[in-house]
């Protein structure tokens, strides 16, 4: 199945001020080249990538192959230093991919109020462009990107980095579904997507967790209606009918959620979690790279387990 | 002018195979974020 790799953003320092650290500079570089490396299509430009400012930045992006968007920053000269958005092709499947920096001031630029720019962003992909999936690398605080998602018309999905919220899992939340990315590298989230005609996109993961629900409410409605089948007083037979009906509702709602993993439906989502843990071994080459700016033993500044 | 109705219904003969055949579009994305200038592997 064809892969995209897209970064949500605050992928190169731990701050976003700059601590003076000697290793800050070559640190972010490596990362940078490193997310070339794996293939990393686009990134969104967050507040812990402009730790050293927006000429930095622009120089670091200058001939890679990876694209750092933002539909809401400006520079000093009030002009976008970055694309907002990019259309990527993902083998059949055209991705509209915009990213979003947080609002105020930022070293070098200042964020630009993200909400309406997403929505016309959003729009002009769908209509100019005529994308199956638009996608939000939001690189802005969590209560910001959940209203980008509520409000989210013409959005897929909104993936957000900002604060290292650590691992969680994806929600509809509004027009538009929530997906955490992880966060230091230790997760990538994996999504899924099956698109065979418009509409909004059915979470497989409900239809599974509904069939399993199913199972449990079809069992205890036979034993309510065995209960209901042996009982003599009249009392009883009303409250377990009541029960039985109930059983039937949920029954019928059940099978109704668990038939989205049925084949017909025009677009479907799985997302699962790949966790790079001690078993998935590093490249030796990087390891190298990585030694000479963090020596093994050395400790590593910022880390707080 | 009596050709017209032929010539539609022979060119949606032709697009029927491709639109009923279509393959949904399938694809990964895989998703990273908030790595925070991290190089090395921290458990």
């Amino acid at each position: 199945m064809p892969v995209l790799v897209l970064d949500a953003g605050n992928a190169l320092f731990k701050h976003p001020n700059s601590t003076g650290e000697a290793n800050e500079k070559p640190r972010a570089e490596l990362v940078l080249k490193q997310m070339e490396a794996l293939g990393t299509a686009a990134m969104a430009v967050g507040a812990r990538d402009l730790t050293l400012g927006l000429d930095f930045l622009r120089g670091g992006a200058k001939g890679a192959k990876m694209k750092l968007l933002s539909v809401n920053l400006v520079d000093k000269e009030g002009k976008a230093p970055f694309p907002a958005s990019a259309v990527l092709s993902a083998g059949t499947l055209k991705v509209g991919v915009i990213g979003v920096s947080p609002e105020g001031t930022l070293p070098g630029g200042q964020g630009q109020p993200a909400i309406p720019a997403v929505l016309a962003e959003a729009k002009r992909l769908r209509e100019k462009d005529k994308v199956d999936v638009v996608v939000v690398l939001a690189a802005v605080p969590y209560t910001l990107a959940r209203q980008m998602a509520q409000q989210g018309e013409g959005v897929d999905f909104v993936v957000q980095s900002h604060e290292g919220r650590g691992p969680g899992s994806t929600y509809r939340d509004g027009l538009a579904t929530f997906v955490p990315p992880g966060e230091r590298g230790r997760q990538l989230a994996r999504l899924e997507l099956s698109v065979d005609g418009p509409g909004a996109f059915e979470d497989l993961a409900t239809a599974s967790r509904s069939q399993e629900s199913l199972k449990m409410v079809e069992a205890n409605l036979a034993r309510a209606k065995e209960r209901l089948a042996a009982t003599k007083d009249e009392a009883a037979k009303r409250a377990l009918e009541e029960t039985v009906a109930s059983f039937e509702a949920r029954r019928a709602d059940l099978r109704k959620k668990s038939q989205a993993s049925a084949k017909g439906l025009a677009r479907t989502q799985l997302l699962s979690y790949i966790q790079l843990g001690a078993d998935v071994p590093s490249d030796p080459a990087v390891q190298k790279q990585v030694e000479r700016l963090e020596p093994p033993g050395a400790g590593h500044a910022g880390h707080n387990h | 002018m009596r050709l017209r109705p032929l010539a539609l219904a022979a060119l949606a003969l032709l697009l029927v195979p491709f639109v009923a055949g279509a393959a949904p579009k399938k694809a990964v994305l895989l998703f990273t974020g908030d790595n925070g200038g991290e190089i090395a592997p921290c458990g």
